[in-house]
């Protein structure tokens, strides 16, 4: 009986041994082309060039929850810039994956899943750059780990300041240095920072002459980033009074007893700093059902104009909704040609082409003229990010500095009338007022 | 006890029997063999399964034919029988397996519906949530007392990590240059760097031991209330705690900036042993910036490895612990307590003590958990700490058998999976193969709603569940609250 | 049972006449509150009314949920965390017959408004009570008798469960709706006004307890729910039949659900899969603070949390504002359950009524 289990533990033992000798030997074959990100959070690999690509630019936004319908524009259109140049920087041969970086259940991006990602992109050496990421927050877990890789990024949309830079009330002790652990930049972004939207929105309130606001926002990493904007910006411009300054509660069943308390603070306008699908529209109507005719001011966060207008009703006519960018009459010539054929390729007119599908656009042709002029190393692409210099793009002119900001800020300020977002006007907010 | 688990094991199994008895295999026959045999046929019918039936599907792939045979030699021989040794095998050629599991990850087979097997990657996420359900067991499994808010011990092990090795507390003086600057085995971190940095090590340690803390202090005024009083007060801990995190950057209107609010602590320093240690023993300088060649293929991705490794260790110390304590004084009381707290009482068990005391351990493995966690994900943030990650937990325990280790840990490491990539590929199997357009992950909750239930209903004991725990539910037990809610 | 547990201790010390810690404690806090509310009431008086209002309102669709949790906890003692989501079906249904169905808009006429709204209100209570009913039927009915905690784990499944049927159903989003219920004043305090809505909400809460009252404490199926309540094995033998009557429980647990639902849709207008659970939780506490299995007490806890939550979101001076919200009110429910476990209106007993 005895010698039996020996056998068999003989025999079991040798098993073990060839299973292992034989994944070694697998392991030992390596691969040539490109390989491709993981399936589980990243689409499958675009490429109509010949052969396969050589290297991979990966895009990471949230493709799941309310900024569904624009992220998902918004990598067509990087695709679609990369399609145009025949999936080519250069001399090299690029693929692009879209990774998503939300989780349906939180309807948004998801820490975790950022954090993953970014390892994805550190560890896969054909990702040759990243154009990403569209929340702020997320750029924050995925900068560090890139950085450690020297892998380079190009944001179309994130905003937060401190990425990039210090401002005093807004970013926090050690920001950016904190976010880049070799003390060499990757991280460039297309889109300005907060701080001119903020400044945007202020100047507006002193167009209208307003003499007491009431700041809300709705504690996410953006919202209270672009709320504390707004405020510096008040505050440098002076003769305007901050009479409120506090949080919306998402999950609240109402916000009338907050409208009752903003009433008695006699605010001529509130500012609503955060995003739409934190029930924005909730707190727009009973704003509106609160306070009558006062002045409703949000950021971008709430430029979905179709969900915010369907969400809050007729309650959200004449609210003032700002965003980086300039509508389709005021872009330059590349970007009123990116806009006519990418708006042809998704059956749109190029007036209906979201504002941020032009970032997107943008974010892809600075990486692809950073790669054309590599040596095809992560770190050579990054250290050209840093040159990017256009004089016509699909948002127009800029240059990048030191700091990996743009140069190129308009602020479209829209007014919702009659059902829809009208073009308001252009507000270009001046450097004193932004950097202070 | 008339469950209807009975009445389904009574008219499903006689089918069973019934089906196998046309194909020549009655059930006295099966009964007659040897259990090596018996488990040769099974092995031998997986085989079958997978080799002919799915592998057209598929593909025919080495890499599952060999984890077939590692699965024969574990599972067909009768290892307990082997003198001395004997009982130790299976464990250590699963542990074995783990080891070597970064090394031969990426070169696995597709699993059927859910996918690509896991790669390194998730496999530190699934080790993670094994430590913390392992901790979530001693509550409930052991002690019996279900805990709803066992995230506020995972958020407080992450925060904990987060305020002692990062920039948070550094300070601005009005040139913008660090006020506050203290290191203590800290790895990597530039010069001029302000703020706390002590090294993840300690931290992972006082992160369990700070968390325990927090775990007596919420324990004491609760834990003396009746089982499902206990689970809503801990529900509330668990939607306190995270809120805190989320207001806390300017606590009470003093402009104390505690955790940095919405944005959340990022990023924390880097694990990893130093350059000493690198350049003596070999270990990892720095886990985010290992060489990618340092373990041998440069496709198995070293970072991850390392992180796994690691984790790996913690688990094993987890298990250890929860191992030797279920066989003490202690953890004979939890049980007791569990089974009829009256009696127990009255057989001396000192109540308070002995359940305070599962919850210290419980939150002390949670604690690590979300430390190491924080680590791994370079930050905390308040958005990864809500109600939800606290029933996923359970669902783990539950699901694999509560009281049992290996139960557990299969719990835990499945849905873990799920979670990670084994729902998505679901998703996108399902739309490939039968064209149904549907985003699982988005009902992710929903499953793990069904499985709870379908658990609770069928196969309360879980899928590998303790003898103990198995025959309570048979049984039923007398757990008649000791301090009434009604006067 | 005098066993490790503090309990009997402060049962000692206060048979000696020494407060407890917990007493005094308790009275320093009502205290400061009470202080609070009466500065603030002083320094903005119509703001004060105007949160006071807002208060009752929210806190009486709270008490229709909070009955449901009550009234369930009364008969099995099961926390049912399904409740709140049951509730929150009932909110959607309400939408899409109000809305989708029947097209009610702003501003219908009232020979249109109220029989649709009526009929509406009926689909939503029969439809939440046979929601409920079912889960009782898949969920806790199998598993009396087992370990306690395994009813309070399919509860949660169940929640969970109805949740992703909502979002299964109505996506991720808000859903919106129009304002349905008059919007006009019908009196002003200062600036403020109080309206329409907000009085046929308390005009639907109102009747409906009184009826609930009436029918534990005076029919036949009230008096079979309160004995099983009291002693289940007991009620079978004097012939209740239990399962019928757990059923009823719930069908009108259901329907108050139901009922809650079709006000919070009509008078919140905005309803999301994840919100009643969310409110769920709230309403139970509700439940606590009043003294779980007490019905009048479900409401006034109720109309007791919608107060704090509108005074600590509107209120000027000092008050910790919303973002504590969540926070306070979970504190409320952890100090009651730990302190004073019986609630506001604990002395008498479901079993007592």
């Amino acid at each position: 009986m005895k010698k039996r289990f020996l056998v068999a533990a003989v025999a079991a033992g040798a098993l073990f041994a060839v299973a292992f000798g034989a994944y070694a030997g697998i392991a030992k074959v390596s691969r040539v082309s490109a390989t491709p990100l993981p399936s589980s959070s990243c689409g499958p690999l675009q490429y109509k060039g010949s052969g396969s690509p050589q290297f991979i630019i990966a895009s990471d936004l949230p493709l799941q929850g309310s900024s569904r319908s624009q992220t998902v524009e918004l990598s067509k259109a990087e695709a679609f810039i990369l399609g145009q140049q025949g999936w080519k920087a250069g001399k090299y041969t690029v693929g692009y994956q879209s990774c998503d970086d939300s989780t349906a259940q939180a309807g948004k991006w998801d820490p975790a899943k950022c954090s993953a990602n970014a390892n994805n992109y550190a560890r896969n050496t054909s990702v040759i750059g990243v154009l990403g990421t569209f929340n702020s927050g997320c750029a924050e877990i995925e900068i560090p780990t890139a950085n450690r890789a020297s892998l380079g990024m190009v944001s179309p949309a994130n905003t937060y300041v401190g990425i990039t830079h210090s401002a005093t009330g807004v970013t926090s002790a050690g920001e950016p240095g904190k976010y880049y652990p070799t003390g060499k930049r990757n991280y460039i972004r297309v889109v300005a920072a907060d701080d001119f939207q903020g400044a945007a929105d202020a100047l507006l309130a002193q167009s209208m002459n307003e003499k007491k606001v009431y700041i809300l926002n709705d504690k996410e990493a953006y919202g209270a980033g672009i709320a504390g904007t707004y405020r510096n910006a008040l505050k440098h411009l002076g003769g305007i009074q901050i009479v409120g300054d506090e949080a919306w509660d998402p999950k609240a069943s109402s916000y009338a007893d907050l409208a009752t308390k903003i009433k008695n603070s006699g605010a001529q306008s509130v500012f609503l700093g955060g995003l739409e699908c934190e029930n924005g529209g909730k707190l727009i109507k009973d704003l509106r059902a609160g306070l009558g005719n006062i002045v409703i001011v949000a950021p971008d966060g709430f430029s979905s104009f179709k969900d915010t207008i369907a969400h809050a009703g007729s309650a959200s006519e004449n609210m003032f909704i700002s965003i980086a960018g300039e509508p389709f009459k005021f872009l330059g010539k590349g970007g009123k040609a990116f806009a006519t054929a990418f708006g042809k390729s998704l059956g749109l007119p190029a007036t209906k082409v979201n504002p941020y599908s032009n970032y997107g656009a943008t974010a892809m042709v600075t990486m692809l003229k950073a790669i054309e002029g590599s040596n095809g190393t992560r770190a050579s692409v990054t250290g050209n990010l840093f040159k990017s210099k256009f004089s016509d793009s699909p948002i127009g002119g800029f240059v990048i500095n030191k700091n990996g900001d743009t140069n190129n800020a308009p602020i479209s300020i829209y007014k919702v009338g009659g059902g829809t977002a009208n073009f308001y006007k252009l507000i270009t907010p001046p450097a004193k007022l932004v950097t202070g | 006890m008339n469950l209807p688990q009975i009445q389904l094991r009574h008219q499903l199994k006689p089918a069973c029997w019934r089906l196998l008895g046309r194909a020549g295999l009655s059930e006295s026959r099966w009964r007659s063999w040897s259990v090596t045999r018996r488990r040769a046929v099974i092995a031998a019918t997986v085989f079958v399964v997978v080799a002919i039936v799915l592998g057209p599907i598929y593909g025919f792939s080495l890499a599952a034919f060999l984890t077939w045979l590692v699965f024969v030699a574990l599972y067909v021989p009768r290892w307990e029988r082997v003198p001395r040794v004997g009982r130790w095998i299976p464990p250590l050629g699963v542990l074995l397996i783990a080891i070597a599991f970064p090394f031969y990850s990426f070169k696995m087979f597709t699993i059927p519906v859910l996918g690509q097997f896991p790669d390194t990657h998730t496999g530190v996420v699934m080790l993670i949530y094994t430590m913390m359900a392992l901790g979530l067991n001693v509550v409930v499994g052991y002690a019996g007392l279900l805990d709803l808010g066992y995230v506020a011990f995972f958020a407080m092990g992450a925060y904990t990590t987060a305020w002692f090795a990062s920039q948070q507390f550094a300070g601005q003086t009005a040139t913008g240059a660090p006020l506050r600057s203290f290191s203590l085995g800290s790895i990597d971190i530039l010069p001029g760097t302000g703020g706390f940095h002590i090294s993840i090590w300690l931290l992972l340690l006082l992160a369990g031991v700070l968390t325990s803390i927090i775990g007596i202090v919420i324990g004491l005024p609760t834990l003396r209330l009746r089982g499902d009083y206990l689970a809503i007060v801990t529900l509330g801990f668990g939607e306190i705690l995270p809120q805190v995190f989320r207001n806390g950057d300017n606590l009470f209107g003093t402009g104390f900036n505690l955790t940095n609010g919405p944005q959340g602590i990022v990023p924390v320093d880097p694990l990893g042993f130093g350059h000493t240690l690198d350049h003596w023993f070999g270990l990892p300088a720095n886990y985010l910036t290992v060489a990618p060649n340092t373990f041998g293929p440069t496709n198995l991705s070293a970072g991850d490895a390392a992180f796994f490794w690691t984790a790996l260790v913690l688990v094993l110390i987890v298990i250890f612990v929860s191992w030797r304590v279920r066989d003490s004084k202690l953890g004979r009381a939890w049980i007791a307590i569990r089974e009829d707290e009256t009696a127990a009482a009255a057989m001396g068990v000192p109540l308070m003590r002995t359940k305070t005391w599962s919850y210290a351990m419980g939150a002390f493995f949670g604690g690590v958990a979300g430390a190491y966690f924080a680590a791994f994900t370079g930050g905390a943030n308040p958005d990864s700490f809500f109600f939800n990650i606290s029933v996923f937990i359970l669902c783990m325990v539950i699901l694999g058998g509560m009281g049992n280790i290996w139960g557990v840990i299969f719990g835990a490491c499945f849905l873990a999976y799920l979670d990670q990539a084994g729902l998505a590929n679901t998703g996108a199997w399902l739309g490939q193969h039968l064209g149904i357009k549907i985003e699982v992950p988005k009902y992710e909750f929903g499953i793990y709603g069904v499985i709870l239930l379908v658990v609770m209903l069928f196969r309360p004991e879980g899928l590998i569940p303790s003898a103990r725990r198995r025959r309570e539910f048979k049984e039923g037990v007398h757990d008649e609250p000791i301090v009434e809610a009604h006067v | 049972m005098a066993t490790e547990v503090s309990a009997p201790n402060l049962a000692l010390l206060r048979r000696r006449g020494i407060p407890s810690p917990a007493a005094i404690f308790g009275t320093l806090l009502v205290s400061a509150v009470l202080a609070w509310l009466a500065y603030n009431a002083v320094l903005t008086p119509s703001l004060f009314a105007k949160q006071f209002l807002i208060g009752l309102t929210n806190g009486s669709v709270y008490g229709l949920v909070a009955l449901g949790y009550t009234l369930v906890y009364g008969i099995l003692e099961l926390i049912n965390f399904a409740h709140g989501d049951v509730f929150m079906l009932g909110a959607m249904i309400s939408a899409t017959f109000a809305v989708q169905i029947f097209g009610l808009g702003a501003n219908e006429a009232w020979y249109v408004l109220w029989p649709t709204v009526l009929l509406t209100l009926l689909i939503a209570m029969i439809f939440c009570g046979v929601i409920n009913t079912t889960v009782e039927r898949i969920a806790y009915r199998p598993l009396r008798g087992a370990p306690r905690l395994a009813p309070l784990i399919t509860a949660i499944a169940m929640s969970f469960i109805l949740q992703n049927v909502a979002l299964a159903w109505k996506g991720p989003n808000y859903i919106a709706l129009p304002y349905i219920l008059p919007q006009s004043s019908v009196f002003s305090i200062g600036p403020y006004h109080y309206q329409w809505a907000d009085l046929i909400v308390l005009f639907i809460t109102v009747p409906v307890l009184l009826l609930l009252t009436w029918f534990v404490q005076k029919t036949r199926q009230g008096k079979a729910m309160r004995a099983t309540a009291q002693d289940r094995d007991a009620a079978a033998m004097m012939g209740i039949n239990v399962n019928r009557t757990i059923s009823v429980t719930f069908l009108i647990a259901g329907m108050l659900a139901g009922a809650a639902g079709l006000i919070y849709a009509l008078y919140f207008t905005s309803v999301r899969f994840d919100q009643g659970f969310q409110l769920g939780l709230i309403a139970f506490t509700a439940a606590v603070l009043g003294g779980i299995g007490n019905l009048t007490g479900a409401v006034l806890g109720a109309v007791l949390i919608g107060m704090i939550q509108a005074f600590n979101n509107g209120l000027t001076w000092h008050a910790p504002g919303s973002d504590w919200t969540q926070s306070i009110v979970f504190a409320i429910l952890i100090l009651i359950l730990v302190f004073r476990p019986e609630g506001l209106l604990g002395e008498r007993t479901p079993e007592g009524q």
